[in-house]
C-alpha cells in the first residue's frame, strides 16, 4: 500500500461506498428483474454482498499501518491517563530524571576522561609503549637511545614510532612579557604517524627535530592561537621567542586536536631536539641513558595485531638491555592502549580512572533506586486501575495489548524523565567541569557532551523506563484476572504485597550502600585533613617561576635566586624563604633516581631503588617547619665548589642505614656517579603525594650544586601574617629583578594541599557519593513512607475490625510497625553485607579502613533513624483509624 | 471461517486469479465479475461474502488491474476495472501454477483411486 493512499484514504472510503451502493442497486434491479417483491430483492442482495460497512473497514485497514496507528493509539492514550494524575507523573518523571541526569553527568566524565575522541587518525591503531625495570612498575617515560633503538628495530610492526616530552617555556613576541606555555617537543614525523592535520600552514617534517638547534620552528595549538594571538590569519612566518630563543611559528594544530594526554593540553609544540638549546639541555644530558623524559607512541601497520607488537618488544627489549647494560640491564617493555596512560602515567596509584568508573557504579545504584520507586508508584497505580483493566479485559482486549499499553506508559515516562535527566546531566557536567583545579596548568577538564554521552543517556532512559514498566506488567500478565472481577478489585494487591516489600529492602540496602561509601570517603577526607604531614601548611606562600623562560642561563638563574632569597628575606612580614624544586601535593612532578648506597643491597630479583628528592635552598626546612633531626640544614658553602652532600629523611635512614649513624655516610645517584652524596642531616619525614601509603625515603640536595637544567623552581615563604597578602609584594620583588619574568601557580601551601594530587580528588569523590548518598537516602524513604501508607490503606478495615474487638492504639502501632521494621531490618542487614564487600574492593581509594566501625554504625543509625520516621507517619494514620468509619466502608 | 493463514492465503490467491481471469474479455465492474464467475462455474462457485471488494483492492494496490467510473449497461454509476499488463503476466503465471497443481493433485488422486479399486 502506498503511503499516498494511507493520506487519501477517507476519500478513498467514500468512493468504495458508493461503489458498493452501485453494486446493491445493480444486483437489487437483478433480483427483482426475477421477480421478487422489492423489500426482499434488497434483502437478498446485502445477504449476497456481505455487511458492506465490515467491508470498508477491511479495505480502510488494508489503507492503514496497524502497528504504527496501535501505537500511536497507545501513546495518546498513556498521556491521557498521566495528564490525568499529574502529581504521580511529576513525582515519577522528576525521580527518573534524577537518576538519569546523575548517570549522564557522570558518565560525561568519565567520556571526557576515557573515551572522548583523541582526534587522531585510526585511535584503536595506535599503542603507547611503557617499560619497567623487572620487579617495578610499569612508566611510560623513554630516554633518547631507548627510542632510537625502538624506533630503528619495530619497523615491520610500526609504521612509526613518535615520541614527545613535556615542557614549560616562555612564549613571547618580541619585546613583550612572556607567557608560560606548556610546551611538548615532539619527533618530526610526530603528527604525521597520529594523523593530525594543520589547521593553518603545516606541521612538522619527518627530518626535524633531529639535530639539536637546527630546526628553529614552532606549531602553536588551535586553543592557545585563538587565545593569545587573537586567532590572527598571517600568524604563520611570525617570529616568536621560546626562552629567549628566537624561532619562525609555521603552523596551527587543528581545532580539535587536544594531544594525547586528556588532563593537559600543549600549547606549543617544537620539534625534538630544539630542547637542547630552548631549555639550555647540554649535550651530554640530551643524550644520557638515564634521562628519560620521551613518551612513546607507535601506530600498528594493517593487520599486525597488539599480541605480535607485545612479541616482537619483548625482543626489542633484549636488544636494548645488551645495548644499554647499565640503565637498562633488566628492562621490560609492553604496548598499552592509549586510554590506560591518557590521564597521566600507568602509575597504578593515579586513580582517575577507577574513580570514575567506581563513581559511576554509584549512579547506577542510584538509578536503580529511582527505578524502584517509580517501579512502586506504578504498582500502586495498578493496582487503582485494576477495574479498568479487567473491564478493558472482558471487552475483549488482548493481554498483550494491555501489557503493550503499561509498558508504552512507562517508556513515556521513562522518556520525559530521560529529556529532564540530559537537560540535568548537562547542567551537572558543566558544574564538575568547572571544579577548580587550583593550578595554571592548561589542564583540559572539559566534560563536553558528543554522542557518546547522548547515546548513552538515551539507553539509560529506555533500560529505566522497560525496567520500570516490566514489573506492573508481568503482575498484570500473570493475574487471574476473573478473580479479581469477582473479588471486587482486590485481587491482585492482596497476593503481591511481599513483592513490593521486596522492592523495598532493595532501595533500603542501596541506600545503605551509598552512604557507607560516602561516609568513607569523608572520613577519608577528615583523616586525611589531620594527617601528620611533617611539615606546617599554616602561613607559607608559593609561587613558581623559571628565568630559562627568558633566556636566562643556569649560573644566571643560580645567582638570581641567591638575590632574590636575599631582598626576600629582607622584606618586612618574612619569617623564612627558601626556594625547591618540588612543592608537597604540587603540580611539577617528583624528581627521582636510582640510587647506590655502600654495603646495601636491593633484595634478589629487584633492581636498585628509585628514591624521590628534591632541590632546595638554605633555610627550607625553617620554611617548611620540618624539624632536622640530626645534623645540620644547608648552608651558604654548599656550592659546586665543595663536596657534595645531602640531607635524608628518617625513613631513608631506617632503609639503608638501620643500626649506625646516618651522618657522614655517603651515596650516588647513578645518574651522576661522579659526585658521591655525604649525608650532612637528618630530616623528619615530610609527605610529598598521597595520603594512604607510609612515607617513602626521600633526600634533599642543595640547589647551589645542582643548579644546572633546574631553573624552574618555586619560591616558598613562611610569613607573619596571612600569607595571601604577601604575594603582590613578593611577585614585585622579583619583577623588580627581571621584569619580563613569569610568575605562575601563585597559592599557599595549605592550597597546595587541596590540588589534584592532593587532596582534591578525595574531595570530589566525597561531595559526588554524599549528593548520591543522600538522593539514594531520600529515595529509600520516600519508597519506606510509601508502601507502609499503601499498607496502612489496604488494611484500614482490618484495623477496624481489630479496633472494635477491643485493640488499643499502641497494638495497632505495634503491628505497622512491625512490618516496616521487618523490611528496614532486611533492607539494612542486606545493605551492611553488600556494602562491607564493596568497601574492601575499595580499600585502594580510601584512607580508613574499609571496616570503619564509625561509619558503619553511624549509617547504620542515621537510616534507622529516619526509617523509623517515615514510619511513625502511616502508624499514627493507622492508630487514628475511626473503628466504625473504617468498618462501614 | 477460514483458519489458518496457508488455506487463505490459497483461496485468496484462487479468487483474485478468478477475477483476473474474468476482467480478460474486457473491463467490468464489481456486480459483473461476480456474475460471470457465478454464471460461468454454473453456480459451483459462489464467492464468499464480502470478500469480492477487497480482493479487487488489493488487486489495484498490486496494480494488476486500474480502476475508473463509468456507466453500466443499465445506465448506472459504476466503478470498471481493467486487467493491467502486469496483471496479464500474473494471470499467465497463476493460471499455469494453478494446471500444475490441479495435474499434480489430479495424479495422486488418480493412483489413490487405484488403491480403493
Amino acid at each position: 500500500m502506498s503511503l499516498r493512499r494511507y493520506l487519501r484514504r477517507r476519500e478513498w472510503d467514500e468512493e468504495r461506498q458508493r461503489e458498493l451502493d452501485a453494486h446493491l442497486e445493480e444486483e437489487t434491479a437483478d433480483n427483482v428483474a426475477r421477480g421478487m417483491a422489492p423489500g426482499e430483492a434488497r434483502r437478498r442482495a446485502y445477504m449476497k454482498l456481505g455487511n458492506p460497512t465490515t467491508i470498508r473497514e477491511e479495505i480502510w485497514k488494508m489503507n492503514s499501518f496497524v502497528p504504527v496507528e496501535d501505537l500511536g493509539r497507545d501513546i495518546r492514550y498513556a498521556l491521557r491517563q498521566l495528564w490525568k494524575s499529574p502529581g504521580f507523573a511529576a513525582i515519577a518523571m522528576v525521580t527518573l530524571a534524577l537518576g538519569i541526569g546523575v548517570n549522564t553527568a557522570i558518565f560525561s566524565m568519565v567520556n571526557g576522561l576515557m573515551f572522548s575522541s583523541l582526534h587522531i587518525r585510526q585511535e584503536n591503531r595506535v599503542l603507547e609503549i611503557g617499560s619497567r625495570q623487572r620487579g617495578a612498575q610499569w612508566q611510560p617515560q623513554f630516554s633518547l637511545a631507548e627510542y632510537e633503538v625502538l624506533h630503528s628495530q619495530t619497523s615491520e610492526l610500526f609504521s612509526g614510532v613518535v615520541g614527545d616530552a613535556y615542557g614549560l617555556d616562555g612564549l613571547s613576541m618580541e619585546g613583550n612579557k612572556p607567557d608560560r606555555a606548556f610546551t611538548d617537543y615532539v619527533t618530526g614525523d610526530y603528527f604525521e604517524v597520529l594523523g593530525v592535520e594543520p589547521y593553518l600552514g603545516r606541521l612538522f617534517h619527518a627530518g626535524e627535530g633531529m639535530t639539536p638547534g637546527a630546526d628553529p620552528v614552532v606549531v602553536l595549538s588551535y586553543p592557545y592561537w585563538k587565545q593569545h594571538f587573537a586567532a590572527d590569519p598571517n600568524v604563520v612566518g611570525k617570529h616568536v621567542l621560546l626562552d629567549g630563543q628566537p624561532m619562525t611559528v609555521v603552523g596551527v594544530t587543528a581545532k580539535d586536536y587536544h594531544g594525547v594526554n586528556t588532563a593537559l593540553t600543549p600549547q606549543a609544540y617544537l620539534p625534538l631536539a630544539m630542547i637542547v638549546p630552548i631549555e639550555n639541555t647540554p649535550l651530554s644530558e640530551y643524550h644520557k641513558p638515564t634521562n628519560r623524559n620521551l613518551r612513546l607512541y607507535a601506530r600498528l601497520k594493517p593487520g599486525v595485531t597488539k599480541v605480535q607488537a607485545n612479541a616482537t618488544l619483548e625482543v626489542v627489549s633484549r636488544r636494548i638491555a645488551v645495548e644499554q647494560p647499565v640503565a637498562d640491564k633488566d628492562v621490560e617493555l609492553s604496548s598499552f592502549g592509549l586510554w590506560v596512560g591518557r590521564n597521566a602515567g600507568f602509575d597504578p596509584d593515579n586513580a582517575i580512572g577507577e574513580v570514575a568508573w567506581f563513581i559511576l557504579g554509584l549512579a547506577g545504584l542510584v538509578l536503580l533506586l529511582a527505578c524502584v520507586n517509580v517501579a512502586n508508584l506504578l504498582l500502586v497505580r495498578a493496582t487503582v486501575r485494576e477495574r479498568e483493566m479487567v473491564i478493558r479485559s472482558a471487552l475483549g482486549a488482548a493481554r498483550s495489548r494491555l501489557i503493550r499499553q503499561m509498558l508504552t506508559e512507562s517508556i513515556l515516562l521513562a522518556l520525559c524523565g530521560g529529556v529532564a535527566g540530559i537537560g540535568l546531566g548537562l547542567w551537572g557536567s558543566h558544574m564538575l567541569s568547572s571544579i577548580n583545579l587550583g593550578t595554571d596548568l592548561p589542564l583540559h577538564f572539559d566534560f563536553g557532551f558528543d554522542w557518546h554521552v547522548l547515546a548513552f543517556s538515551m539507553v539509560v532512559a529506555v533500560v529505566a523506563g522497560a525496567l520500570v514498566g516490566i514489573v506492573p506488567s508481568l503482575r498484570l500478565a500473570r493475574a487471574n484476572l476473573n478473580l479479581v472481577l469477582r473479588e471486587g478489585g482486590r485481587g491482585i494487591a492482596g497476593s503481591g504485597h511481599r513483592f513490593r516489600d521486596a522492592l523495598v529492602m532493595v532501595q533500603v540496602g542501596s541506600a545503605m550502600i551509598l552512604l557507607v561509601i560516602a561516609g568513607l570517603f569523608t572520613r577519608s577526607l577528615t583523616q586525611s585533613e589531620h594527617a601528620e604531614l611533617g611539615f606546617n601548611p599554616a602561613n607559607v606562600i608559593t609561587m613558581m617561576m623559571d628565568p630559562g623562560e627568558i633566556g636566562y642561563t643556569d649560573p644566571r638563574a643560580r645567582d638570581f635566586y641567591k638575590e632574590l632569597l636575599q631582598k626576600v628575606r629582607a622584606l618586612p612580614g618574612v619569617k623564612a624563604a627558601t626556594i625547591a624544586q618540588i612543592v608537597p601535593m604540587g603540580v611539577v612532578g617528583n624528581g627521582g633516581d636510582t640510587i647506590s648506597v655502600g654495603g646495601y643491597q636491593p633484595p634478589v630479583g629487584q633492581s636498585a631503588p628509585v628514591v624521590l628528592y628534591n632541590l632546595t635552598a638554605t633555610d627550607y626546612f625553617a620554611t617548611l617547619g620540618i624539624p632536622m633531626k640530626q645534623g645540620r640544614d644547608f648552608g651558604v658553602g654548599d656550592d659546586d665548589g665543595r663536596p657534595y652532600v645531602a640531607i635524608v629523611s628518617e625513613a631513608m635512614v631506617k632503609e639503608y642505614w638501620p643500626h649506625g649513624d646516618a651522618i657522614g655516610q655517603k651515596f650516588t645517584m647513578n645518574s651522576d656517579p661522579a659526585h658521591p652524596l655525604q649525608v650532612v642531616g637528618v630530616a623528619r619525614d615530610a609527605r610529598y603525594q598521597g595520603f594512604r601509603q607510609a612515607m617513602p625515603p626521600y633526600f634533599y640536595l642543595p640547589f647551589a650544586q645542582h643548579y644546572t637544567g633546574n631553573s624552574l623552581e618555586t619560591l616558598e615563604v613562611r610569613t607573619e601574617g596571612d600569607p595571601g597578602g604577601m604575594a603582590p609584594l613578593l611577585e614585585r620583588a622579583i619583577n623588580d629583578m627581571a621584569p619580563n619574568l613569569p610568575v605562575f601557580d601563585v597559592k599557599t601551601l595549605h592550597q597546595a594541599l587541596y590540588s589534584p594530587n592532593g587532596l582534591l580528588l578525595f574531595q570530589i569523590i566525597a561531595t559526588l557519593a554524599g549528593v548520591m548518598g543522600t538522593l539514594g537516602m531520600v529515595l529509600a524513604i520516600v519508597g519506606v513512607y510509601g508502601v507502609l501508607s499503601y499498607v496502612v490503606s489496604q488494611r484500614t478495615s482490618e484495623i477496624g475490625v481489630r479496633m472494635a474487638l477491643g485493640a488499643g492504639r499502641g497494638d495497632i502501632l505495634k503491628i505497622v510497625y512491625k512490618q516496616g521494621m521487618w523490611i528496614v531490618g532486611i533492607g539494612l542487614s542486606v545493605g551492611l553485607a553488600a556494602s562491607f564487600g564493596i568497601a574492601h574492593l575499595l580499600h585502594s581509594l580510601i584512607v580508613v579502613s574499609p571496616g570503619d566501625p564509625a561509619t558503619y554504625v553511624g549509617v547504620s543509625a542515621m537510616l534507622a533513624a529516619i526509617a523509623m520516621l517515615a514510619c511513625y507517619i502511616p502508624a499514627r494514620r493507622a492508630m487514628y483509624v475511626e473503628p466504625m468509619r473504617a468498618l462501614r466502608d | 471461517m477460514i483458519r489458518s493463514k496457508k488455506e487463505q492465503e490459497l483461496l485468496l490467491g484462487t479468487l483474485d486469479m478468478l477475477i483476473l481471469q474474468t476482467l480478460v474479455m474486457g473491463p467490468a465492474h464489481g456486480h459483473t465479475i461476480a456474475h460471470v464467475i457465478e454464471h460461468t462455474s454454473e453456480d459451483v462457485l459462489q464467492i464468499e461474502q464480502g470478500s469480492l471488494y477487497p480482493a479487487l483492492h488489493r488487486l489495484e494496490d498490486r496494480e494488476w488491474v486500474s480502476s475508473y467510473w463509468g456507466t453500466s449497461e443499465n445506465n448506472r454509476k459504476a466503478r470498471f476495472y481493467k486487467l493491467t499488463a502486469a496483471g496479464r503476466k500474473q494471470l499467465r503465471a497463476e493460471t499455469h501454477r494453478w494446471q500444475s497443481m490441479v495435474e499434480a493433485i489430479g495424479r495422486v488422486l488418480g493412483n489413490a483411486g487405484k488403491v480403493v479399486e
